[in-house]
């Protein structure tokens, strides 16, 4: 293990979220049991009492595990010096076998801790917590995969070695490499994804504004903003990532949130992820319009959710077209690097 | 208007101190008219009343208000309720020392939003309705009793409660100031206002303005409501 401050901080990020969520899930699974509103005794009234202290605890918490995720990124890229080899996170990630395996879950639970902050926050708006089970449900669901990532997130940090010789971001995400998910990436022709990336885009806001307007096509545009999240990943790895670096061999998905390009990645990120959470949310809570205790406020709420995803995928789509024209680089149709 | 159903309140629970105040109470307060919960120190009146007044959550048991359950509320909801539901008139005044009469009788409806100037001049009705309206500038440490025990009043009225809460309000009062106390009252019952009273002065569950008196004994209802 390296004693660097930034890998106690995510330690002790990721052994106070596990405890937590334990302890929440522990009351989680007796409400899922036994809680029932209609009834007074002692023990409904005590689940009653409980649920206020489980649901703000668990908002900390998962408001702390949407932040560990770049906490995550930032302490690889920070530890990059301390071994041969490394240029950037994607080299630190890769100095034992758990480094990625975490990085997946994390992005994983970002999205499952968003999305119980967005069932707590409609379930706390209501006067009969209407989506208690839902959201302890959820947990129960969430729980086993955060207590996952602890777990390898504690492998990799104490696994860690300073005399390891890794592979640089170059090597993993190389488009002449012949194996790894990185290289595939990398290999896909920048020219046609860009044109996928810019189609399904519009596609996806068209059909968020759509549902703005005409609250049609919710669960359309929540599936769309799920695959939009994805294409967009890879399009960071396939086109955006050259054109940031101007550069028509680096395709790295971390090297862009380093000082050098004005931790531009930090934003994009920050920009996608809020974007696939609150677009994900209008579908989790469309079966919930007709509950009588949310109507008044449900579907104005999901409106502004998918707005607000609409925004973000905007931002996201500006930030990139600004980073493609403003850049240096020039990608021919002839040569696909 | 208010039903409490198989309400228990128990302090300390699962301690070597725990006691236990209510114990499956059981009781329908009817809207517009004056019920006085008597009883001796530690029977419970107060408790009762504060978890009728949304003050407390029972350990068991259920509330309705209007028909509509109140006791499993998220606190958000409680305190919309308490806000424009009850208005408490407590044993001591309990004003804000330091701020005038005024400020203090205003205080309560400052989260509703309501303009300053119409708030202003509510309060300056409700001072004068209770004659101490000459008071209003004056700072709450310099009234008599009988004053601040109006200023209270007119403080618990500022939201137009529909249910009125006094917990043995005429404890500290003399008895000519009980009795403009419960003129107060009466006033209060021909608006139509409901009213709950815990006492165990004769002169206020003796009063003939009083409809309802609800004997309470360790925590127990005894007999049936007179």
């Amino acid at each position: 293990m390296i004693l660097h401050p930034t890998v106690i901080a995510n330690l002790l990020a990721a052994y106070i979220a596990g405890g937590m969520v334990l302890y929440a899930v522990f009351y989680g699974v007796q409400i899922l049991k036994h809680w029932d509103i209609q009834n007074g005794h002692e023990l409904q009234l005590v689940l009653e009492r409980r649920t206020y202290l489980i649901s703000t605890l668990l908002s900390y918490v998962f408001g702390l595990q949407l932040l560990s995720l770049f906490l995550y990124i930032f302490t690889a890229d920070n530890l990059t010096p301390l071994f041969v080899g490394a240029m950037c996170a994607a080299g630190t990630l890769n100095v034992d076998s758990f480094g990625y395996p975490t990085l997946v879950l994390k992005i994983f639970n970002f999205i499952l801790a968003g999305l119980w902050l967005v069932l707590n926050y409609v379930d706390n708006q209501g006067y009969d917590y209407p989506l208690i089970k839902k959201k302890y449900l959820l947990l129960a669901f969430v729980a086993p995969v955060i207590i996952v990532e602890t777990i390898l997130e504690s492998a990799y940090f104490l696994d860690m070695e300073a005399d390891v010789i890794t592979s640089c971001c170059g090597s993993l995400f190389s488009s002449e490499r012949v194996t790894g998910l990185g290289s595939e990436i990398a290999s896909l022709p920048a020219r046609p994804m860009m044109w996928v990336f810019y189609s399904a885009m519009a596609c996806t806001l068209l059909c968020g504004i759509f549902f703005y307007f005409n609250n049609l096509g919710g669960y359309l545009y929540a599936l769309l903003s799920l695959l939009m999240f994805f294409i967009s990943l890879v399009s960071i790895v396939s086109f955006i990532s050259l054109y940031i670096y101007e550069l028509p061999t680096h395709h790295c998905p971390f090297c862009i949130i380093m000082e050098e390009y004005n931790y531009i990645g930090y934003l994009l990120y920050i920009l996608l992820f809020g974007a696939v959470v609150s677009g994900l949310g209008v579908g989790a809570l469309i079966p919930f319009r007709q509950v009588e205790s949310l109507q008044a406020m449900l579907s104005g709420f999901i409106r502004k959710l998918a707005l607000a995803s609409v925004i973000l995928y905007a931002a996201f789509t500006t930030l990139v077209t600004y980073e493609i024209v403003t850049s240096s680089l020039v990608i021919s149709y002839e040569v696909v690097y | 208007m208010i039903e409490l159903m198989n309400v228990k309140k128990v302090f300390n629970a699962g301690n070597p101190s725990e006691f236990s105040a209510l114990n499956s109470v059981n009781l329908n307060i009817a809207g517009n008219k004056v019920t006085v919960l008597k009883g001796p120190s530690g029977s419970g009146k107060t408790t009762l009343l504060s978890i009728v007044g949304c003050m407390s959550r029972p350990s068991a048991g259920r509330v309705k208000l209007n028909g509509r359950e109140i006791t499993s509320l998220p606190e958000r909801f409680l305190t919309d309720i308490r806000r424009k539901t009850f208005g408490f008139i407590f044993q001591q005044p309990n004003l804000i020392k330091g701020i005038s009469v005024l400020d203090n009788v205003m205080l309560p409806a400052y989260p509703l939003g309501e303009k300053r100037s119409q708030l202003k001049m509510k309060a300056m009705k409700g001072l004068a309705e209770l004659n101490i309206a000459d008071k209003s500038a004056s700072k709450v440490e310099w009234l008599s009793g009988g004053e601040a025990q109006r200023a209270s009043i007119v403080r618990a009225l500022i939201n137009d409660p529909y249910i009125i809460i006094a917990d043995e309000p005429t404890a500290h009062l003399d008895t000519k100031l009980s009795y403009r106390f419960m003129e107060i009252i009466e006033k209060f019952k021909s608006e139509g206002k409901t009213v709950i009273i815990t006492s165990h002065d004769p002169l206020v569950y003796e009063s003939s303005i009083v409809d309802h008196v609800v004997k309470l004994r360790d925590g127990q209802i005894e007999g049936k409501q007179a």
